[in-house]
């Protein structure tokens, strides 16, 4: 089912951008391409975020077969549509990555030698240097549950930065049960490796959270979602804000991991407990300040660090009043 | 239940057929009895008038959305010319107390002063919170048994006193002492709004001043006022100077005053001031925006002028004179005894943008106000008389800011829409 849906999903985009450049050869060479194909992104990602939300690809994968399509130039060779080649495309493309893994193993965790990975101090987890940076990321806002926000993610200026965009809008949806509404919110896709096995970052050598933004001064949410299995875990996360300060100058926001607090299904649950950074699968962005109106983020890269002056476990201890059983 | 369906069947039947008869029998055009069709068991008993029928039928009740008045809601009533303030509010409240001895329907009046609070404006407003819970009749509703407390006593009642506090959450009012005495006076120490107030103690406290960054709850009305504040609000540097270029025209002078007359007020800061004198004049200078920034609720714009990256072969490296510190130099190529361990830098290539030399917030967005700014700045910045300035100005909606996409998908590119200048000479230069 995945594999159908993602070759149709190529195909889909295919045919798209073919005529998009075929209109565009005319006026303009290869730099309004570019231009189209970051236009391209948005149709897939914006309005169905159901499809957007479950289709759970890898990121290497996508943009393989997106940059074969850009490389595609005469319109006329229509895309034949061999099922079992795509499927031998895709069996390929795994076992491909399976050797690699393997062979990267070899070497030493995540491809490069131990001493370096040991005496990393600073790691860039996610950066926004192209078009296949973002496909790493989801866009959700309350379009979902019927609200009226809504959220766009492209490439900022010069192809340097990401800027995620929209307008939030608090008018609650008209289902009868639901009160409020107004939130956006920018995921990360889980990272997989090959066969599409979950890939969680191990952070357990950092202490600190470390963003370049640039924002309008909203104050933002900062989500960390550990890996977990059991289904009844799967709305939990861990959660600290981000201030923006707004103006034209980048910021560089430090965040702890030990101001995180635990939260299940929205709400801040009495007994709280640390982040633990072995397996982290995904982080997020939300908005959700009640103000109606345009916002904009842009965000430079997300990385994590070292902070050797940061000694704090953690930041909230717990209430004898909440919950007592803990302090029997 | 089958004598049940018999009944019901024979009194349908006998109705359906009574009209029948009267219909087809009586072929009266005007008949008195309403005539009906013969319906099955599971019709309502409403009548269906037939069209012929001339007596007037009694009004259906309506099932549409109609808005039904919930009770109470004379209370809130008022003639139109008297202002919805906090004073207002205070006396419908009041007077619900006063008409109604026993707080007979108190729950219904509370939930809907809760929706009419923002109305009122009183929506971040502790006293009248408090004011609310007071409705309240105290200790009715305290357990007092041990299974009054392991069963939720009065359930609905405890829900009102939880969405009473949820609303104080989510506008941001912390609760006090008065609100914690009424609370254990109305439900008890162990309630669920009791709980509620615990949580919301701990957490508020924790966060209330977490924002690094912190704007005045009340923002000042005036725009200059807030231009102001705003503008310090975004400069990062303490000894960067606010000037009014220019002030809006005052109400009183009417008419004599150019309608396009908007204030504008800039920043800079010395080190800007330095930079922008050191600009090497070949290379133009832009005039951006607007750009958006929000304090609190409110969306002020604002402009920015800065320049193109210098590219690194023109970068002129400041020599730091040694003479400067001669304890101490400035520069030292040793390592420090560094390992591996302590690289401490991201492996990326930050996003580098070309120096901001000033920032201005105006009342309008177009050239003509901001090139008035620019004169301004050329008093302090003599060498700007000789750099070639350019306008990238967005639509009026803000460059970075979001379209609304309902009729354009695709928002413009970010590079400016207009780019004016007068002097075509100067406008090469700005495209080179």
């Amino acid at each position: 089912m995945a594999l159908v849906h993602k070759w149709m999903n190529g195909t889909y985009s295919l045919r798209k951008c073919l005529k998009l450049s075929d209109a565009s050869r005319p006026f303009l060479s290869t730099r309004f391409a570019d231009y189209c194909s970051s236009g391209l992104q948005k149709p897939v990602a914006t309005p169905g975020k159901a499809s957007a939300q479950g289709n759970t690809e890898g990121g290497l994968q996508g943009d393989h077969q997106r940059e074969v399509a850009l490389d595609i130039t005469s319109p006329e060779d229509k895309p034949e549509a061999s099922f079992d080649k795509a499927i031998k495309d895709e069996i390929k493309d795994h076992l491909r990555r399976l050797k690699d893994d393997i062979v990267n193993h070899w070497i030493g965790p995540e491809g490069r030698p131990l001493h370096e990975v040991l005496m990393e101090q600073a790691k860039v987890v996610w950066q926004f240097r192209g078009k296949e940076d973002l496909d790493k990321w989801t866009v959700t806002s309350d379009k979902t549950i019927g609200g009226r926000s809504e959220v766009f993610l492209k490439m900022g200026k010069n192809n340097q930065s990401a800027l995620l965009y929209g307008t939030l809008s608090s008018a609650a949806p008209q289902d009868g049960e639901s009160d409020r509404s107004g939130y956006c919110a920018m995921m990360s896709r889980v990272q997989r490796g090959p066969f599409d096995i979950k890939r969680p970052y191990d952070w357990s050598q950092f202490n600190t959270l470390y963003l370049r933004v640039r924002g309008d001064g909203r104050p933002w949410m900062v989500n960390i979602k550990e890996d977990v299995d059991m289904i009844q875990r799967k709305n939990q996360m861990y959660s600290y804000f981000m201030f923006t300060r707004g103006g034209p100058y980048w910021q560089e926001v430090k965040i702890p991991f030990s101001k995180f607090f635990f939260s299940n299904q929205g709400r801040i649950r009495d007994a709280q407990h640390q982040l633990l950074l072995d397996k982290i699968s995904s982080i997020g962005f939300t908005l959700a300040d009640k103000v109606d109106g345009p916002f904009f983020l842009e965000i430079d890269f997300i990385g994590v660090f070292n902070d050797p002056a940061h000694t704090e476990e953690f930041a909230y201890e717990n209430s004898p009043v909440l919950n007592p059983k803990l302090f029997k | 239940m089958s004598w049940a369906q018999g009944i019901l069947l024979a009194r349908s039947l006998s109705r359906g057929w009574r009209g029948i008869c009267g219909t087809i029998l009586m072929r009266a055009p005007f008949s008195q009895v309403p005539s009906q069709a013969p319906r099955g068991l599971h019709c309502s008993t409403a009548t269906h008038n037939s069209d012929s029928s001339l007596v007037p039928s009694p009004p259906e009740p309506l099932r549409g959305p109609t808005k039904a008045l919930s009770p109470h809601e004379e209370l809130f009533r008022q003639s139109p010319d008297v202002a919805r303030d906090k004073a207002t509010f205070v006396r419908a409240v009041q007077n619900f107390g006063q008409h109604n001895v026993h707080k007979r329907g108190h729950v219904d009046f509370i939930y809907l002063a809760l929706r009419k609070m923002r109305e009122y404006g009183v929506e971040q407003d502790l006293a009248v919170y408090n004011l609310l819970l007071d409705i309240f009749p105290k200790e009715v509703f305290r357990p007092r048994n041990i299974f009054q407390r392991i069963f939720i006593h009065y359930p609905r009642q405890q829900e009102c006193g939880v969405a009473v506090l949820e609303q104080m959450e989510n506008h941001g009012v912390m609760p006090n002492k008065e609100t914690e005495f009424l609370l254990i006076q109305i439900f008890g120490r162990k309630s669920h709004p009791m709980l509620k107030f615990v949580r919301m103690r701990l957490w508020f406290s924790r966060f209330k001043n977490v924002n690094p960054f912190p704007v005045p709850r009340d923002l000042p009305q005036d725009p200059v006022d807030l231009a102001r504040l705003g503008l310090r609000h975004i400069e990062p540097d303490l000894s960067a100077r606010v000037t009014v270029y220019q002030m809006p025209p005052s109400k009183d002078s009417t008419g004599t005053a150019d309608p396009t007359e908007q204030y504008i007020v800039g920043i800079q800061s010395p080190d800007q001031q330095a930079a922008l004198a050191r600009h090497n004049p070949a290379r133009p200078i832009f005039v951006e925006g607007p750009f958006s920034l929000w304090l609190h609720n409110k969306c002020v714009y604002y402009h920015i002028l800065r320049a193109e990256l210098v590219p690194p072969e023109e970068r002129e490296v400041g020599e730091i004179p040694e003479e400067w510190n001669l304890y101490y130099p400035m520069q030292l190529d040793l390592d420090y005894g560094r390992s591996g361990w302590d690289d401490y830098e991201f492996d990326i290539n930050e996003v580098e943008e070309g120096p901001v030399f000033a920032i201005c917030m105006a009342g309008a967005h177009d050239q003509a106000t901001l090139a008035k700014w620019i004169q301004g700045l050329q008093e302090t910045n003599p060498a700007l008389a000789k750099i070639p300035v350019v306008f990238r100005l967005a639509a009026s909606t803000g460059e970075l800011q979001a379209s609304s996409g309902l009729e354009e998908p695709f928002p413009p590119p970010l590079n400016g829409q207009e780019e004016e200048e007068d002097d075509p000479q100067r406008h090469q230069q700005g495209q080179s």
